[in-house]
């Protein structure tokens, strides 16, 4: 019985992680075009589900509130880049960690003053009443977590293989000069990362924000645990962060169990930091050889 | 000269004697309580400025440090009885223990891992207050006693004035420190740490010691701050307090004592503006006209971008508007902070202190100390007698990149007092060989030899400190330092005071020697008159004999100039050569890594030709021009060689 509880508790902690790994896939497609990161995608997270929210409060459907939320993501992607990243990278600086955090700080208040400082709930037609598997409990609605997850990595990832813009995404991503030289527009290809990097944070939040409810602070653990998923796995390691994800979830689910909710953070920060020391470039990631 | 220190010191002490009379004119606890708040945020924002002006990274931990130090002073106070010194020493040391630890992890990232890296810390630091009820109470908040200083009882203006006096004392140290030695380490680690290695500083030792000094000074405000309001709790720590010691640094402006304090004082006074509506229209309309000064002066001058004119002005009018419209100001201090934080990041990147600094020099007509004469060249580079015999022995080296063979068992040796070449066309394995004899990479297999011993083989530092020096094929400058502070970082044999005396400004007469020497070696590659101006700024000729200069610094008993010429326009590369028989007459062996066959033909006795990480031929620059497989190595296969033309300028 003990084992099945602790079983129960590793898997609903590594459907959990699928989120965060989700968001860690959202600093991946910035870091490979510009090897830069949004420091405020935990905002971006959180706006994109009180904005999916209002759209619930107006009436829409919730198939159309999905793409809506995602389409207001990308937008604040864009913003992001525009007003935080692009003036930065081409003075090859890197203004953009401050930059960044602080359009985060400036979206936070935002969404206290619009929406309010309390935490809300958020309204799904997805069900919670758990399915049985092999006696372990799992809800329709962590699955879809999942299958959302998976869906959407799925596709970008066959966007950047299949399509033109996807190629000339790859292109940048392996040597922004080659690229440029090629007539492939860097300067583009770094903004249409920042966008769909904001599709995919705007998708997390709307899949997480029924299970944690919806409120200013809702991301501020969530990106912490991103940032740890993305740096262990190495922020240029494909679908290492889904492994990562699913490992770093059941972590902090039994952590949390065993020592108290509050240290659940804990694992992650620790994990981070100590892979930052032994590998910098991650347990999935390429150590780069320095060149002079 | 004695002008520009009269009037430096002099603003300094002013400064300090009018926050030190303010008590005894005004009788009023809550300015009291401000100015008292205002020196703590000083010296937490020196310690700060430290990492995130002078190492140029993003810390993200300095209100981690804070509060680290705050509950350290705390709770010595209450479990061991400790007084005012001995818990401020133990605040101190508890940042410095904390700061190293983490340092050490962080020691080889940069930019954005290094900013995660102090987040998690930070975010992990929270964690743990917040938690460990048993020792600090968690949420419930701790009640601290302030205890007695020396045996006397501090009264609120007391305490200000230990505040005050701790931070002049931190401000004196501090500018001892950062003007020495160490804080030009600091900076050249910024610019180019493979450099910094290269020229034997020790990346990582001022890594550390630079880090662990900012959090000791974060845990020294933090034992002050927790005397100050004798009630601490662990949010008072966190993301909301380290944004605002960010705007402190920016706003008042990075690698400058003064822009810590002038940051102190606005992060000190901004609730004040916050809460008082009239207080703030006016604030954010005085923001805004500076925005549209700077922007449209920069605009007509076309020294910034537009979005760099345009986007503050942007920033300070949404300011404008919304404290026009928004009821309760306070509500919105968040977004005030961001729009603030934003316009000066953007639009005024030095800060107000950069920006007045530059205006101030200006007004008084302050000039830059003058120079000390150059040292004798004998003192600087002493002439060594070139005795002959085996200076560098490369035994079968090797060194692969997955499958690619890039030294591929090269053999040589460089005879001491020589200046040996070597040539190959692109990608023949130069390069990749003198970064393995200078430590950047490890070889796969072979050995290497400086006069029988074996040279440390992967670290650039440890290569550095057996008398080999280099100079490198693209820039590696430290571009923010001057000329002269790009060779006095490298110079070898001249820092040996202890860091105590260096913070108690002990150090000035080795600074002096140093500066002679740096000035001598500067004319020796011509850039004598260039002393002062930033790198960066040079020409690119004169970066290049920057470089060498800087390499020189060294003492070198072996010089690597890796394409020294690359690039140079015609009358440089004779400058060049004249520079190099220089060199070369002080009894310095030399390895030329060249393209341009007429200066390798002119300075080298002897020449090896590299081609696919193979030695293909060696001699004197006449035969290996003749050699049939150089000719074919670079010219490609010809049917009659001796017809074919010696490769002139190839590559």
């Amino acid at each position: 019985m003990y084992t099945l509880l602790i079983v129960q508790l590793a898997v609903s902690g590594a459907l959990m992680g699928m989120v965060y790994a989700l968001i860690a896939y959202g600093f991946q497609l910035t870091f490979a075009t510009s090897k830069s990161i949004n420091f405020g995608q935990g905002e971006l997270v959180m706006l994109s589900a009180f904005f999916s929210l209002s759209l619930i409060d107006s009436g829409l459907p919730y198939w159309l509130v999905v793409p809506g939320g995602m389409l207001f993501g990308a937008v604040l992607g864009l913003f992001v880049e525009r007003a935080a990243v692009r003036l930065s990278l081409e003075q090859k600086g890197e203004g953009w960690i401050l930059l960044t955090i602080i359009l985060g700080l400036l979206g936070f208040s935002a969404a206290e003053n619009i929406w309010g400082r309390d935490d809300r709930p958020f309204p799904t037609p997805i069900s919670s009443d758990p399915l049985h598997f092999f006696g372990i409990d799992v809800t329709p609605l962590e699955l879809s977590v999942a299958i959302g997850v998976l869906a959407v990595m799925g596709l970008v990832e066959l966007f950047k293989r299949k399509t033109l813009l996807g190629k000339a995404f790859e292109a940048v991503s392996a040597d922004r000069d080659a690229a440029q030289l090629m007539g492939i527009s860097a300067t583009r290809t770094i903004q249409l990362s920042y966008g769909l990097s904001g599709l995919v944070a705007a998708l997390a939040g709307i899949l997480v924000a029924p299970i944690t409810t919806v409120g200013p602070t809702m991301a501020s653990v969530l990106i912490l645990k991103a940032f740890s998923v993305a740096v262990v796995a190495g922020l240029d390691s494909g679908f290492g962060i889904v492994l990562v994800g699913l490992f770093l979830g059941a972590l902090e689910s039994l952590t949390s169990f065993y020592l108290g909710s509050g240290w659940r953070e804990a694992p992650g920060l620790i994990l981070l930091i100590l892979a930052l020391a032994v590998r910098p470039n991650g347990v999935f990631g390429k150590a780069s050889i320095r060149k002079v | 000269m004695w002008k520009r220190l009269l009037l430096i010191r002099g603003a300094e002490l002013a400064a300090l004697a009018l926050l030190a009379a303010i008590p005894l004119m005004v009788d009023n606890s809550y300015v009291l309580g401000l100015l008292t708040l205002l020196a703590i945020y000083g010296i937490l924002l020196i310690g700060l400025d430290v990492t995130v002006g002078y190492l140029g990274q993003v810390n993200l931990a300095q209100a981690a440090f804070l509060g680290l130090g705050a509950y350290a002073a705390g709770l010595s106070v209450a479990h061991f009885d400790f007084g005012m010194l001995a818990a401020l020493a133990t605040a101190l040391v508890v940042g410095l223990i904390f700061g190293t630890l983490l340092a050490f992890p962080a020691l080889r990232l940069e930019g954005p891992q290094f900013a995660l890296a102090t987040l998690s810390f930070s975010a992990l630091s929270a964690t743990t207050l917040n938690e460990w009820e048993g020792l600090t109470l968690g949420a419930q908040g701790l009640q601290v006693s302030r205890p007695s200083f020396l045996g006397m009882t501090l009264d609120a203006p007391e305490f200000f004035w230990l505040c005050l006096l701790l931070l002049a004392l931190v401000w004196m140290a501090m500018r001892n420190l950062l003007s020495s030695q160490w804080g030009r380490a600091f900076e050249a680690l910024r610019d180019s740490p493979i450099a910094t290695d290269a020229m034997g500083v020790g990346t990582y030792r001022h890594k550390v010691a630079g880090f662990a000094l900012a959090s000791g000074l974060g845990g020294l405000a933090g034992g002050l701050y927790a005397f100050n309001f004798q009630y601490l709790q662990p949010q008072s720590f966190g993301w909301d307090l380290m944004v605002i010691l960010l705007l402190g640094v920016v706003l008042g402006g990075r690698k400058s004592l003064w822009g810590a304090l002038v940051g102190a004082s606005l992060i000190a006074l901004l609730p004040n503006l916050l809460s008082n509506r009239g207080l703030f229209q006016i604030f954010s309309a005085i923001g805004l006209l500076i925005a549209l000064a700077a922007g449209g002066q920069g605009l007509l001058k076309k020294t910034t971008r537009p979005f760099q004119a345009l986007a503050p002005v942007v920033a300070m009018g949404i300011l404008m508007v919304g404290s026009l419209i928004v009821e309760n100001t306070e509500d919105w201090r968040k977004a005030i902070f961001a729009l603030m934080l934003f316009s000066v990041v953007v639009g005024l990147p030095e800060g107000l202190m950069g920006f007045a600094a530059r205006f101030l020099a200006k007004l008084f007509h302050i000039e830059p100390p003058r120079l000390p004469a150059p040292a004798s060249l004998d003192t600087v580079l002493p002439k060594r007698i070139a005795n002959g015999g085996a200076l560098l022995e490369l035994r079968g080296l090797e060194r692969y990149f997955g499958g690619v063979k890039a030294v591929d068992g090269v053999s040589m040796t460089v005879q001491a007092g020589e200046i040996h070449g070597l040539i190959g066309p692109n990608g023949s394995g130069k390069s990749t060989a003198v970064n393995v004899i200078s430590g950047l990479y490890v070889p796969t297999g072979g050995d290497m030899l400086l006069r029988g011993k074996s040279l440390p083989v992967g670290s650039l530092f440890k290569v550095a400190r057996t008398g080999v020096a280099r100079t490198f094929q693209n820039l590696q400058l430290f571009g923010e330092l001057s000329a002269m502070d790009n060779v006095m970082v490298a110079l070898k044999d001249v820092y040996r005071s202890p860091l105590p005396l260096v913070l108690l400004g002990l150090a000035r007469g080795e600074e002096k020697r140093a500066r002679a020497a740096a000035l001598a070696l500067l004319e020796l590659v011509g850039l004598g008159d260039q002393a002062r101006s930033l790198a960066k700024d040079l020409t690119y000729g004169d970066q290049r004999f920057l470089e060498i200069a800087r390499a020189l610094a060294r003492k070198p008993e072996l010089l690597i100039l890796d394409e020294p010429a690359a690039g140079l326009a015609h009358p440089d590369v004779n400058k060049l050569m004249e520079i190099i028989k220089r060199i070369h007459e002080r009894g310095v062996s030399i390895i030329l890594i060249e393209h341009h066959m007429d200066v390798i033909s002119e300075l080298c006795g002897i020449v090896t030709v590299l081609d696919g990480g193979k030695i293909i031929a060696a001699g004197t620059a006449e035969q290996v021009k003749r050699d049939p497989k150089v000719i074919e190595a670079y010219l490609g296969v010809v049917d009659d060689p001796a017809g074919a033309a010696a490769p002139a300028q190839a590559g």
